[in-house]
């Protein structure tokens, strides 16, 4: 699997990979600092997921995934982010996200939500 | 108003971080972050992270802000990023560190308001922008392994 992850934060983009190696997903990682660095990178780099934080700089990731869906782009798409609102959730699935994963997270959390969504 | 949209107990707050630190800084599911009751020491070398939550039609917020001291906070990037005990933290890391922790904290303390809020990006700095007392809504001071961390909710109006 190759997966983008997108966070504005270094450290939370570290946690977030070492995650999903603690998950047992032995991924190609690549990392977007943005919204538009996620959103240029999905286009140029078709990964097989893409994880992404909600509120960063730029453009958001809901906004990514909008822009993503407008663009025909359909990349698989999942939210890892410190809001976890029923309100977010139901904007997250409107937009085409596949899950929403509120920190903080688990291993075996990661794991129960995403395992699911590669069956 | 502003009591209408924050219900948020200081139960709730120690719940959250005992989530956010047992996930995310002490590495499995022990609680290692703890209610204190004694008296808060004056900071020595404070250090501040906070974020917004903003109810535009409502015209109110909430802020939630952490604080405690640099050498809390070094270890609690170090805890973060996996560093040992004696590798020194840049600046870089302690910022986006201690703000992503406040980041996680506000952003579940946004799920616990009553309207949807728009949350903000993190600010660190030694305090936090000063408001007026009667702006005060909620605080609770934790202890971590021997040091002291303060989360307060405020009403931005």
């Amino acid at each position: 699997m190759y997966v983008l992850v997108a966070d504005d934060s270094r450290v939370m983009r570290q946690i977030v990979i070492r995650t999903l190696r603690q998950a047992g997903y032995d991924w190609q990682i690549i990392e977007a600092t943005d919204g538009q660095e996620a959103y240029d990178m999905a286009l140029a780099e078709n990964p097989d997921l893409i994880l992404s934080d909600w509120n960063m700089p730029n453009a958001t990731g809901i906004e990514a995934l909008q822009a993503l869906r407008q663009a025909g782009c359909m990349i698989p798409f999942g939210f890892i982010t410190s809001e976890g609102s029923q309100e977010m959730r139901d904007q997250a699935e409107a937009a085409g996200a596949l899950f929403l994963i509120a920190k903080p997270f688990t291993a075996e959390s990661v794991r129960e939500t995403i395992d699911p969504v590669l069956a | 108003m502003i009591a209408g949209l924050v219900t948020v107990s200081r139960e709730q707050i120690l719940a959250i971080t005992e989530d956010v630190f047992a996930a995310m800084i002490d590495g499995g599911s022990e609680v290692l972050v703890t209610e204190r009751h004694e008296p808060v020491p004056a900071p020595v070398e404070p250090l501040c992270a906070w974020v917004d939550m903003t109810v535009a039609e409502l015209g109110l917020g909430v802020r939630t802000i952490v604080r405690t001291e640099r050498p809390a906070a070094d270890q609690l990037t170090r805890a973060l990023l996996m560093m040992d005990a004696s590798e020194a933290v840049g600046q870089e890391d302690l910022v986006d560190a201690f703000g992503e922790l406040a980041n996680v904290v506000g952003g579940n303390v946004k799920s616990l308001l009553a309207a949807p809020a728009v949350l903000s990006l993190p600010s660190v700095a030694q305090t936090a922008p000063e408001l007026p007392e009667n702006q005060f809504l909620q605080d609770i001071a934790l202890d971590w392994r021997g040091s002291v961390l303060v989360v307060s909710l405020w009403s931005l109006v």
